[in-house]
């Protein structure tokens, strides 16, 4: 096999980071589902942190105009009160993203560093620490969640990313240290062992850059795991948030009775849609990724 | 006597990205009935791909571009390539068998091996299953096994050398002509290699198929084949008896070959390996494929590839211009090349 | 790596000697070992950890629920703190007089005994009572529809890997995709408000409930049909629920199984390929998914406490967001039990199941030599 010719510092043109991005797009332009997630999320996270800035919250509403259906005034309708249905979809997204990256990486990180500690270290803290997680996986997630939401009500949304981190680092965490066992027999890792170059390097220098295709994919799918669980818990009305939140209109929906009211149609409708299409970006992505990192599966 | 396989100007491509991988080019030899034939070639000679085309296995990015696979049996003659799904699969293990490498996993891991011979068996229209089991366990004593415990037992259950094995038995169960083995002992030890060795030599004494082996161990083919034809870059370089390959070699590839080959009796010989890499398949230099690493080549070699010319020897044809020079320097006694080498 | 031990030398390697004492312990020892022994011991352990964290959770968190029930109780001065307090730890099965350890241990001896507290609200009803008329019509819910998109779902990924990149596997991945993506609650919620209440076409208010009103239950026609008309619904939503992950699974899984060199192998011996599709590939590619089966159960499981309150079918769901409404934390952390188990009783099926299917596992197994 002739060698491939190393790029000389003068070839490059752009600088690393931005090279690797545009080759990553170029990948995924090749799969259009796994595009139009992407171009979803980048939706998503407009709409959830950047629009709110453009688009004034509204407060109260025109109570002459109860459960409108929609119109060139209201897009998506208005509500119990009067209030536009559109408004708070734009207002609602923020809340549900920022609880789901802050859990996607707490439950990464705890998962890749409790993961690789775990294979590096072995013996009876290993064996522990998987029992544990085998135990987390086999507990039925929501339910837990439930319980220990009615319990400990999360007043804010940095606690119930909390909450729902508790639960998310297991399968991950397995995966992890699967990896890193594996990757502990190799060569290169025997050489930085004898090097005595100590734990942390090891993990972070060695075995870490490997694992970036699953850390990224969990990340992703951790995010879907916390929207599919504190939607659950707002809805039913464990959260007591205030503020607008999609999540948040299908719980007064709900106890206003919306749902069997047919005028009430878009007002139960969009948030539905919203985080539907929000989970759909992410999935479409998530899949998209799993088939650029799995030169196996790629369709040739 | 005509003979059971004839391949004609052989070449097959594999679609990639970068273009069309050359891996086999116009190859072509013979089997006769009862011969035994080595094809040895480093890994990327073409050898695997070659022997996959001959029962029509190529993954489908691999494609025949031209040639012929005559096969012929007591009633006819046919041309694999054309031979429609049905007939191929009835012609594939009752006819030719072939033996993959590394038999460690060309067993369901999931159904015992029994099933593993009944659905051969039902494969190709025997439905007795009491008949299958006698087969069964008459092909299992031939090999040496035990058929109460192996057709009982699951592939993981048995060691690499009982599933080679059973892959020989079960590759007679249908009395083919033709068996191929692809590396038959490389993952093995060398233990069993040597048990392998002979079964395969009474095996083939007793029942008179022809065999043709693909390997990169000289060894094996000293053992078992009366011909042999090493490859290069995917091409035939040298095609001679045995005999005549290992003591009066006329291709320098050959001779490299032999060259690096260690030797366990006698003095500390000069054991070289062939310096530099094979050709990059997509983009071949133009002429013989092997000048680039040749100590003969001179500049007429690179400029259009040789065509196998036949040497001083009968049935011995190579593919090089300079044979008579290769000739001179291997000589004709009666030694070994690769003791001659090394007392040189 | 090859795993080869020398075929048929004469060779036998030098067998350690061993005491009689020594073999025997190596014997019972043996049986930590195998399979099955370990799955039990892991099922044990977590329901034993989940009862002690649901124990520790319940007594010693802040603002924990005896101590609300006690406020409850002695509010406008109707019961004294004394009274109050020992209702409290009755209704609750635990003596609060005991130092917490040995409330924990009287705990799991009550536990042992099928006893997990008494409702809050319905005083004196047993939660152990009160779940079980519950779960099962969680259990036949959640439990149909799984099977119903198991089989579906394995054949259908099976068929999308053998047309890959045709027009049928793109409809089948990106419909996997799809409906994988939505939430299984939504899919309850839009069949109520879509299907139901705008469209007309499933006539909700007629399905509510696990049961008709006055149906004698019993093994007649009449009373199953009923059954199935009401579970129906719940049924569909865990069936289009799990559908996605299986058909995406399981073409991963096949993809996976049509590399193996077995196939090829048995192509070459002319196996048909309908036989190897179902033999071959097949086999082999479904068993890492029945690992994934009683996962994907408790998942499903968690989704049923809203399914079940859209649907007002009569299962372990409602009955639960009941309970949270009410603040009946013995119901809550009976059902969590419950469920529990009942996911852990799943899993050793499964683990079973899968040690049926695949040879490889709980067998003395490995190479044996010649």
């Amino acid at each position: 096999m002739t060698a491939a010719a190393l790029p000389r510092r003068g070839d490059r043109t752009l600088p690393r980071p931005l090279e690797s991005a545009i080759e990553f797009l170029r990948l995924l332009s090749k799969r259009p589902s796994g595009l139009i997630g992407f171009i979803g999320i980048l939706f998503f996270l407009t709409l959830a942190f950047v629009a709110p800035l453009f688009v004034p919250n509204q407060e109260s509403g025109d109570v002459t105009q109860l459960y409108e259906t929609p119109s060139l005034q209201h897009l998506l309708g208005t509500d119990n009160a009067g209030r536009d249905v559109l408004n708070q979809i734009v207002q609602g997204g923020k809340e549900i993203m920022s609880v789901a990256l802050i859990t996607a990486f707490l439950t990464t990180l705890v998962a890749t560093v409790l993961g690789s500690i775990s294979a590096l270290i072995g013996g009876r803290f290993d064996a522990a620490l998987v029992a544990i997680a085998d135990i987390l996986l086999t507990v039925p997630p929501l339910i837990v969640l439930i319980v220990i939401s009615a319990l400990a009500r999360p007043t804010n949304f940095l606690a119930l990313a909390l909450v729902l981190s508790l639960l998310g680092w297991a399968g991950l965490m397995r995966q992890v240290r699967a990896q890193v066992l594996t990757l502990k027999e190799r060569d290169y890792v025997e050489a930085a062992r004898s090097l005595d170059l100590g734990l942390i390097h090891i993990v972070f220098r060695e075995i870490l850059p490997n694992m970036r295709s699953y850390i990224v994919i969990h990340f992703v799918l951790a995010m879907t795991g916390a929207i599919y669980a504190q939607v659950a818990l707002i809805i039913l009305g464990l959260v007591p948030f205030s503020g607008k939140n999609w999540a948040l209109m299908l719980y007064f929906a709900q106890t206003q009775g919306a749902f069997y009211f047919k005028d009430a149609f878009w007002f139960v409708f969009s948030p539905i849609l919203a985080i539907i299409l929000l989970q759909l970006s992410l999935v479409l992505f998530v899949n998209a990724l799993e088939d650029i990192f799995n030169p196996r599966l790629r369709s040739s | 006597m005509t003979p059971i396989l004839s391949v004609r100007d052989l070449s097959i491509d594999y679609r990639t990205r970068r273009g069309p991988v050359h891996a086999v080019r116009d190859v072509s030899f013979d089997i006769a009935k009862g011969e035994t034939v080595a094809i040895i070639g480093e890994s990327g000679s073409g050898k695997t791909t070659l022997a996959v085309s001959l029962i029509r296995l190529s993954p489908r990015s691999a494609k025949i571009v031209k040639g012929r696979i005559l096969y012929t049996n007591d009633r006819e003659t046919v041309d694999i390539r054309t031979l429609p799904d049905d007939e191929l699969r009835q012609y594939r293990w009752s006819e030719c068998a072939m033996v993959f490498q590394a038999a460690l996993n060309s067993f369901n891991p999931v159904i015992n091996i029994w099933e593993q011979f009944a659905d051969t068996a039902r494969a190709h229209g025997l439905k007795d299953s009491k008949k299958i089991h006698a087969r069964a366990q008459e092909l299992l004593d031939l090999v040496h096994l035990d058929p109460k415990r192996v057709l009982t037992a699951y592939p993981h259950e048995l060691s690499g050398g009982m599933k080679q094995r059973v892959l020989i038995a079960l590759s007679l169960m249908l009395e083919p002509q033709l068996i191929i083995l692809d590396e038959p002992t490389t993952a093995l030890d060398i233990l069993t290699q040597r048990s392998i060795i002979d079964l395969l030599g009474t095996l083939r004494k007793r029942l008179g198929f022809s065999m043709i082996f693909i390997s990169h161990d000289l060894s094996i083919a000293a053992e078992l084949a009366d011909r042999m034809i090493t490859m290069y870059a995917g091409t035939v370089v040298e095609r001679a008896s045995v005999t005549d390959l290992f003591y009066r070699p006329r291709h320098p590839y050959s001779v490299g070959l032999l060259r690096a080959v260690p030797r366990v009796s006698g003095a500390m010989g000069a054991v070289a390996s062939i310096p530099g890499s094979p050709p990059d398949l997509i983009r071949l230099p133009p002429g013989c494929t092997y000048a680039p690493r040749c100590p003969l080549a001179i500049p007429a070699c690179s400029e259009r590839e040789p065509d196998l010319l036949p040497v001083d020897m009968p049935d011995h044809d190579a593919r090089c211009i300079l044979w008579k020079t290769v000739a001179e320097q291997v000589g004709n006694a009666e030694v070994a090349v690769a003791e001659k080498i090394a007392t040189a | 790596m090859a795993a080869t031990t020398p075929a048929d030398t004469k060779l036998v390697a030098q067998r350690f000697p061993t005491t009689p004492r020594a073999s025997r312990a190596r014997h019972i020892l043996g049986y930590w070992r195998h399979p099955i022994a370990q799955a039990l011991l892991k099922a044990f352990l977590t329901v034993f950890v989940t009862t002690t964290i649901t124990f520790f959770l319940i007594r010693l968190m802040p603002g924990n629920p005896i101590d609300i029930k006690i406020d409850e109780l002695t509010k406008d001065g109707a019961m004294s703190y004394d009274e109050a307090r020992a209702q409290a730890a009755s209704l609750f099965s635990i003596d609060l007089d005991k130092p917490v350890f040995e409330q924990y241990l009287s705990f799991v001896g009550n536990l042992a005994h099928g006893n997990i507290g008494y409702s809050f609200i319905s005083q004196g009803t047993p939660v152990m009572a009160i779940v079980l008329a519950v779960l099962p019509w969680t259990l036949f819910s959640v439990g149909t529809g799984l099977l119903l998109s198991f089989s579906i779902g394995v054949f259908l990924g099976l068929f999308a890997a053998y047309n890959r990149n045709t027009k049928i596997d793109h409809i089948l991945s990106l419909g996997g995709s799809i409906i994988s993506a939505v939430p299984n609650y939504f899919i309850a919620l839009l069949i109520v408000i879509v299907l139901g209440v705008e469209l007309r076409w499933v006539p909700i208010t007629q399905m509510r409930g696990a049961t008709s009103p006055g149906m004698q239950p019993g093994f007649t026609l009449a009373f199953v049909g009923d059954v199935l008309f009401h579970a129906a619904l719940p049924i569909s939503v865990f069936f289009l629920a799990t559908l996605g992950h299986w058909i995406l699974g399981m073409k991963s899984a096949t993809i996976n199984a049509l590399e193996e060199d077995y196939v090829n192998a048995a192509r070459a011996r002319g196996l048909s390929d309908g036989r190897i599709m179902t033999a071959y590939v097949g086999r082999n590619a479904v068993l890492p998914l029945v690992t994934q089966l009683a996962i994907t159960a408790g998942l499903a499981i968690g989704g049923s406490i809203l399914i079940e309150q859209y649907f007002v079918y009569q299962g372990v769901g409602l009955r639960l967001q009941a309970a949270v409404t009410q603040r009946d934390y013995p119901v809550m952390q009976g059902i969590l039990l419950m469920v529990t188990l009942s996911v852990v009783i799943a899993n050793l099926a499964a683990d079973l199941l899968y040690s049926k299917l695949d040879p490889r596992i709980g067998r003395a197994g490995g190479a044996t030599g010649t």
